[in-house]
């Protein structure tokens, strides 16, 4: 038997296209990849499948319709959407919202955030091959589902905000649901920390993978858990604090490799302090009504004036009628929040009609995902799931 | 063997019905989620609304071992042309099930870039109205799938050699 | 470097260039000719705004401005925890300006969404295709004068029928 020689064994590269319908790509990502043996030399993403004309629709939508859609663009977390987007109309057209609603913004947003998280972590494991934390995670999910249905009629597009403050209050007694819920979170975190912190496989797979260096983070625009986890001290909660965050007391989490254990380790950190953030938000909650005073001119009446007084139908046709309802002054604003994957920014510029004149998104999704093709070279080809899950991608905002 | 034996042992039915109550209780669906529908789907796969009851928890991303495509979520122009690729892969007979105002309508998004209802270019079975459907909704469609195969006859398959 | 001292600073070095300053809502936005569009902003970076937070366009056609389009560049400074806006106009005839890739690498990427959804050209960029919309589309959806249904794009794909479960629907 003769050896193979080395002349014999040559091979060419090949091109392995991963997606745009994988498992493992949570959605529409398509990437192209250039493998020499295992190892990814080159990765080109392929986005936009799911481009939905968010930004076109967004100028033909008044402020309060256009609340709907940003559900739609984050279903991980749509409250937080909710949220920036009011802000952002609320910057503009220079309205104060009660403390109440920014409390209640602030929970809504954390359990938000835990509920991104939760799950963020539980597929990064699934992809590694691990079902058992995504169904602890999802276990959780599903009772803060439980909660936001309670709280806005719906599981997932939440539409919970209005401009100026909240579709509804929350219902009495809604404190003690939350508190029992997030002790169970508190459970379903370690229970998730037991599995994978300490794990040798988790770490195998997870440490020393997609390192993503500070300046980079910085040149790439990566914001969020993902640049925290670089060493990158940033958080708009705390740097640039809006909706009432100044008046609550939690840490940030950080870490120094930027690879995608620490990248974990910052999620889990987060949903910590966001149990924390929620049950600070609940002790604290103020008094007082949610809605923006009604002669402000906006503002959809109470359904129940609507339904029974001749006035209340009035002034709803007023504030609904084409021609009628909102003046926000012409001018334009940019309001930066804290989203769980990142700095989640809208830009509306608005030429005094009752429709935004242009709605901008600043995605966290794409600008963090903007550097995997950089992330994934000199990797083996396994290591693309657990890059990708690490950037929790949201196609919807990904590709708006 | 004595004649008791056979009676409590042998039933007795139809061809059509043996392979309709074997088909429509292994469904394997292939998800195709791209949007906000796809993680209300996550949430009927997961512990409390358990779509393995209903045997059709064998999830496959190859179209070519799934015989129920689900499509969740608003298909762009950009995706329909993969979309009828999957449908074409996979192997007949196949259901169709359009979960949530996206892919049924186009919903909400009546842009540039969105189908207006995915029957427009391939057939579909079962419409799940909401935006998303609650999984409940998704197991009340999986419940219609599995009539629909109930009524199907063998001789309606127009099959090639026939003709 | 404070922001109002970088701002005094671009508006003495490039006079020609700079159309005016203005604040809305508390933000300070400078309005330039997008041809110096890099040398301002090396000046910002310099003074510590060193995070592009956003870059995006705007169509103000029907809104008004120095020129048809206008490219957005929200810039932070993590150090000073402040925001600018700076909009660079470009024209309608010759909708190019310079491409900023080499301050920031996450311009690339939304450079590339600009020029798919407004049709605005990056002088310089790596690989500007489009990253939105297929390759093939023709059009700009952003821009004003663009439908917001298309121009049946939509419907343009073929159809499928039923193959051997056809009878069934025909009964």
């Amino acid at each position: 038997m003769t050896r193979v020689t080395e002349q014999q064994l040559e091979t060419d590269r090949m091109i392995l296209n991963f997606g745009p319908h994988h498992p493992s790509t949570h959605g529409t990502l398509r990437i192209i990849m250039e493998l020499e043996g295992e190892t990814v030399m080159k990765a080109i993403p392929e986005i936009g499948y799911l481009h939905s004309g968010f930004e076109k629709l967004g100028e033909d939508l008044d402020f309060n319709q256009y609340i709907t859609i940003t559900d739609r663009m984050n279903y991980l977390s749509p409250l937080c959407n909710n949220v920036a987007y009011a802000l952002a109309a609320e910057k503009l057209m220079e309205l104060e919202v009660s403390k109440r609603t920014e409390y209640i913004r602030v929970l809504m947003c954390e359990l938000s955030r835990i509920a991104d998280h939760l799950l963020n972590v539980g597929m990064l494991a699934v992809d590694l091959g691990a079902m058992t934390a995504f169904l602890y995670g999802f276990r959780a999910r599903e009772d803060i589902y439980d909660l936001f249905e309670i709280a806005t009629g719906t599981r997932l597009t939440t539409s919970y905000t209005l401009v100026g403050g909240l579709m509804r209050d929350i219902p009495d007694g809604y404190d003690k649901a939350v508190l029992k819920v997030l002790d169970e979170v508190d459970e379903i975190a370690n229970d998730i920390e037991t599995l994978l912190t300490k794990n040798r496989i988790w770490h195998d797979r997870t440490k020393n993978i997609g390192i993503i260096s500070k300046e980079n983070a910085i040149s790439y625009g990566i914001s969020g858990p993902m640049a925290r986890a670089s060493g990158i001290d940033w958080d708009i909660r705390v740097n640039e604090p809006y909706s009432s965050y100044e008046d609550f007391d939690f840490d940030v989490a950080i870490a120094l490799n930027g690879d995608v254990f620490d990248r974990y380790l910052v999620r889990m950190e987060e949903i910590r302090q966001s149990i924390n953030i929620c049950r600070q938000s609940l002790d604290k909650m103020p008094t007082g009504d949610v809605s923006i005073d009604p002669d402000f001119g906006f503002s959809l009446p109470p359904k129940d004036e609507v339904y029974n007084s001749i006035e209340g139908l009035i002034y709803h046709f007023e504030v609904t009628m084409p021609n009628r309802g909102m003046n926000p002054p012409v001018g334009e604003a940019y309001v930066a929040t804290e989203s769980p994957n990142g700095e989640l920014g809208y830009y509306i510029v608005s030429d005094g009609n009752r429709t935004p004149y242009r709605v901008r998104t600043r995605p966290p999704s794409l600008i963090n995902y903007s550097i995997f093709s950089k992330l994934i070279e000199g990797h083996m080809l396994s290591d693309a799931p657990a890059i990708l899950g690490s950037i929790n991608i949201i196609a919807g905002e990904l590709d708006r | 063997m004595n004649h008791d034996d056979i009676k409590s042992n042998v039933l007795t039915t139809t061809l059509e019905s043996a392979i309709n109550w074997g088909r429509k209780n292994s469904l394997w669906p292939m998800p195709f989620g791209t949007a906000c529908c796809g993680i209300e789907f996550m949430a009927v796969l997961a512990a409390r609304t358990d779509i393995s009851r209903f045997g059709a928890e064998a999830i496959r991303f190859s179209p070519r071992q799934s015989d129920l495509l689900i499509v969740a979520g608003r298909i762009s122009i950009k995706m329909m042309p993969v979309l009828i690729r999957i449908y074409e892969q996979m192997p007949e007979p196949k259901w169709v099930i359009s979960m949530g105002a996206c892919a049924s309508t186009g919903g909400v998004f009546d842009t540039y870039s969105v189908i207006q209802g995915i029957d427009n270019f391939i057939p579909v079975d079962v419409y799940v109205p909401g935006c998303p459907p609650r999984p409940e909704g998704v197991v009340e469609s999986l419940m219609k799938i599995q009539n629909l195969i109930d009524k199907e006859k063998l001789s309606d398959y127009a099959l090639s050699s026939s003709k | 470097m404070s922001l109002e001292k970088t701002l005094s600073q671009i508006e003495d070095s490039f006079s020609d260039y700079v159309f005016g300053l203005t604040e809305f809502a508390g933000e300070k936005i400078i309005h330039i000719n997008g041809q110096r569009i890099i040398d301002v902003l090396k000046i910002f970076k310099d003074a510590g705004f060193n995070f592009l937070a956003d870059l995006t366009a705007t169509d103000n056609l029907t809104l008004g401005g120095f020129e048809r389009f206008a490219v957005v560049y929200h810039l932070l400074s993590h150090a000073s925890a402040e925001r600018v806006t700076v909009k660079a106009y470009v024209p309608e005839d010759n909708p190019v300006l310079p491409s900023i890739e080499l301050l920031w690498k996450t311009a690339d990427w939304q450079e590339r969404e600009v020029f798919d959804l407004f049709g605005i050209k990056f002088e310089g960029h790596p690989n500007l295709i489009r990253i939105m919309n297929p390759d093939d589309y023709e059009g700009y959806p952003l821009r004003k004068d663009y439908p917001r249904l298309g121009r049946k794009e939509r419907y343009d794909f073929p159809v499928i029928d039923r193959g051997i479960q056809k009878q069934k629907r025909t009964k």
